[in-house]
């Protein structure tokens, strides 16, 4: 037990970075700082965002309560809790089980293979209980207080909140052991982890595709009988969810009414998450250990003749797209990059294009959509160059471009390329994946609107051309707070502030030079909201390009 | 060739100096070892010759530009191979070397006939269409040294570069840094072998706590000492 606890501290340490920190205390201040501003400002800047997720809460309970079905509220907190941490669960748990470096230090020590794996699935244990913290005790507060619980419910409430994470955990982890062992994946891991990711979000949509569906067919057999049924029996919801969640039944009965009954559901949910965990040991101890001792397995290219040698050696490039090629190469080859960075502009479209195409549209529907477009082109317009924007900001890759090359920047900070190639090259490769997005929603738009010309050129332009300003923001802030002391791809991009910076800044401006070219264009005329938001993104992107490259090789040197 | 003068460098605790008022110069054709004790400050030398660190006070010259004024012209000046050459791991060894090649905008066929040449003598050509991720310390080690020569260096610096590589490579190294400097070119190399630096450097300077305490040939150190010994002894005896 007390390997497994001082297991579990260094591991819990090496992700959240504790020792640093109380190193730089002492030591370095200016890294002390940087450290301990984000931590205050982050959980201030989402006080807003998280109080909107309580009011949602309370009102789906004021809501449930006028329909008689408060039972099924604690279940549907449980599954939106459970379907995060599975999101977010895949990429904790490849990253400490098989992406996280200490594992080759650890086993030529004489440590039982089972605490190590204990051990690190306490250590993602723990990140869960603080995200399970804010996303599922609200709802056990909100019920509790609802329903004018007492004493034992706080003390059932706080056993269930420790069990949430556990079972879909366990299950995940053993799961991605037995397939990461698998010899037909050699070679592969980086694109496992890929298919991975883009599963867990197919995941969710299929169970909100199922849920429209299912919502559809009610609405289409018998509302008033469906209405009914809900207001007689308080739990003919509830019924229909733990069908497909069964968990979530154990956890409702527990704590929906207080009876001795609960302390039995409450042992049995216990139980079911030992045995969940006494699972993924026993696949740990089977499988894991025996798929790192068998060795880093990356796949291996060809061997080059001398002619191919020199034809890959072949043609000079610029300085720009010799940086911009690295660039692009790093974030398309290394997973975490590309999941972060890259795969906003294929998910975002196709989840729009899903869910739009459960909606009935009749003829009429399509004509009037049409008529709309025609009549104000405009505001069509403008929608889609915000949305072209969004991506531009959301990819974030800019404001991680330094920070994703972590130990290894010396290369381009050494290297004599200009500012101006490294600004041009870095940022190229942000507005090539936001083409990317731009192109998606396009071919998604054209099933629905036929647009013209004219408007395919205005929003790609001033969609690109609006970004630039956000996009060299984030280069700008990664110039000033580069994060490249980590030892895991996934901290360059989830521990950076330049991210959630670039995102919040970024979002506030483009939110309100639209805004105001917008109504200019569509009250007073068009071309002048166009031109008025031209002129200004293009006055933003020269500022902000002369600021970089005034101040980028000074700031190069120091990095560290 | 290089010209420091009185440079200093401190960290995150004012107090403390890693380098404190340091002057040398590197002079053409020479091979000049840097040696010191862990810790002594010759890591943070080298990271502001090389412009990954800003130096708090004195001028760093480099063939004679001035690598704080014309940061750009004064990195065209030389090459750098770190102890720990930490490179881009989802990028293949070839596209590595393009990339050097295009950033030093090496002409085609000088880079074809240079990059074939190392690649034999580090014998790595058949991993160099391999992910650098999937290279030992030592290859890792070879290719950034490929890639530091293929423009042909002014100034040619390496940080401990004998570690990790084997003893075929380690000769070959020796031989290539004394043909670069036979050239009119200049080498400054940082090591813990004292028989290393005894044997191929022209000059040799000792750093201690942030300040050089010996400078010059073999033979002068020797003279200063008051003794005939190896470099060793005398490392030990100066740095104690």
């Amino acid at each position: 037990m007390k390997e497994i606890m001082a297991l579990t501290k260094l591991f819990i340490n090496e992700s959240w970075g504790f020792s640093k920190f109380l190193y730089n205390r002492t030591n370095n201040k200016k890294a002390f700082y940087k450290q301990l501003v984000p931590m205050i400002i982050v959980p201030i800047a989402l006080i807003p965002a998280f109080f909107m997720y309580v009011s949602f809460y309370i009102a789906l309970y004021a809501g449930l309560r006028m329909i008689n079905q408060t039972s099924v509220f604690l279940s549907v907190g449980y599954i939106l809790t459970i379907a995060l941490i599975i999101i977010f669960g895949i990429m904790y748990i490849l990253s400490e089980f098989y992406f996280s470096k200490n594992i080759e230090e650890l086993i030529p020590l004489p440590i039982l293979s089972r605490n190590i794996i204990i051990s690190k699935f306490l250590s993602i244990l723990v990140s869960e209980y603080v995200f399970t913290a804010l996303i599922f005790v609200p709802a056990l507060i909100i019920y509790g207080v609802g329903e004018g619980m007492g004493f034992v419910y706080a003390c059932l409430s706080i056993l269930m909140f420790l069990t949430v994470p556990v079972l879909p955990l366990a299950l995940l982890t053993a799961l991605i052991m037995l397939i990461m062992q698998s010899a037909s994946i050699k070679g592969r891991q980086d694109m496992l982890r890929i298919i991975f990711a883009f599963l867990g979000i197919a995941l969710i949509m299929s169970v909100q595709v199922w849920f429209g569906n299912h919502m559809g067919n009610a609405n289409n057999v018998d509302f008033q009988n469906l209405m009914n049924n809900l207001l007689k029996n308080n739990e003919s919801l509830l019924n229909t969810i733990g069908y497909f969640v069964p968990t979530s039944l154990l956890l409702a009965w527990t704590l929906n009414k207080i009876t001795l009954m609960s302390l039995a559901w409450a042992a049995s949910s216990v139980a079911i998450n030992i045995i969940a965990f006494a699972l993924m040991v026993l696949v740990g101890k089977r499988f894991y250990i025996k798929s790192i001792v068998r060795g880093k397995i990356i796949k291996k290219g060809k061997r080059l003749s001398q002619i191919e040698t020199q034809k890959a050696l072949g043609k000079k490039s610029h300085g720009v797209m010799a940086i911009f090629s690295m660039d692009l190469r790093l974030l398309l080859r290394t997973p975490i990059y590309f999941f972060n960075n890259v795969s906003v502009v294929i998910i975002v479209p196709a989840c729009l294009l899903i869910s739009l195409s459960f909606i009935k549209l009749t003829p009429e529907d399509f004509n009037s959509i049409r008529n709309f477009y025609t009549e104000m082109p405009i505001l069509v317009n403008f929608i889609l160059i915000a949305f072209f924007i969004f991506f531009g900001a959301t990819t974030a890759t800019t404001a991680t471009t330094f920070s994703r090359e972590g130990k290894a920047s010396w290369l381009t900070r050494m290297i004599p390329i200009s500012s101006k190639d490294q600004i041009i090259g870095r940022t190229s490769v942000a507005v090539i994946i936001e083409s990317l997005g731009i192109v998606f929603t396009l071919i998604g738009v054209s099933f629905y609107i036929p647009l013209t010309l004219l408007s395919l050129v205005l929003t790609v332009i001033l969609g690109i051309l609006g970004s630039l300003p956000i996009l060299l923001f984030g280069l700008f802030m990664d110039m000033n707070h580069p994060l490249l002391d980590w030892d895991n791809p996934q901290k360059a991009v989830k521990n950076n502030m330049n991210v959630v910076t670039t995102l919040f800044v970024g979002m506030a401006y483009i939110g309100l030079l639209l805004a105001v070219s917008g109504l200019l264009g569509y009250f007073i005329n068009p071309w002048l909201g166009y031109g008025l938001f031209s002129v200004i993104s293009g006055i933003m992107t020269v500022v902000f390009y002369k600021i970089i490259d005034k101040r980028l090789a000074v700031k190069l040197l120091n990095f560290e | 060739m290089l010209k420091l003068e009185q440079v200093s460098k401190t960290y995150g605790n004012k107090s403390e100096k890693a380098v404190d008022n340091i002057s040398f110069q590197v002079y053409p054709g020479e091979i000049f070892g840097f040696v010191g004790p862990n810790g002594a400050g010759k890591t943070t030398t080298i990271k502001m010759i090389v412009s990954l660190l800003a130096p708090n006070s004195g001028k760093i010259i480099i063939n004679g530009i001035d690598n704080q004024k014309n940061i750009l012209e004064a990195k065209k000046q030389f090459s750098y191979v770190p102890d720990n050459p930490e490179l881009f791991e989802k990028i293949k060894g070839i596209e590595y070397l393009k990339f050097m090649a295009d950033v030093y905008e090496v002409p085609v066929a000088e880079r074809q006939q240079l990059i074939e040449k190392y690649l034999a003598v580090f014998e790595i050509k058949e991993a160099v269409n391999d992910p650098i991720g999937s290279y030992s310390h030592g290859m890792k080690q070879k290719l950034a040294l490929v890639g530091a020569l293929i423009h042909d260096p002014q100034l040619f610096v390496l940080d401990e570069p004998m570690v990790g590589l084997d003893p075929k490579a380690s000769f070959e190294l020796k031989k290539i840094m004394r043909e670069h400097c036979d050239r009119g070119r200049s080498v400054f190399f940082s090591t813990h072998v004292l028989d290393v630096a005894e044997k191929i450097c022209d000059r040799i300077a000792i750093i201690k706590k942030g300040k050089i305490i010996e400078v010059g040939t073999m033979a002068e150190i020797r003279e200063k000492a008051g003794s005939q010994e190896s470099l060793e002894n005398i490392f030990l005896e100066l740095t104690e």
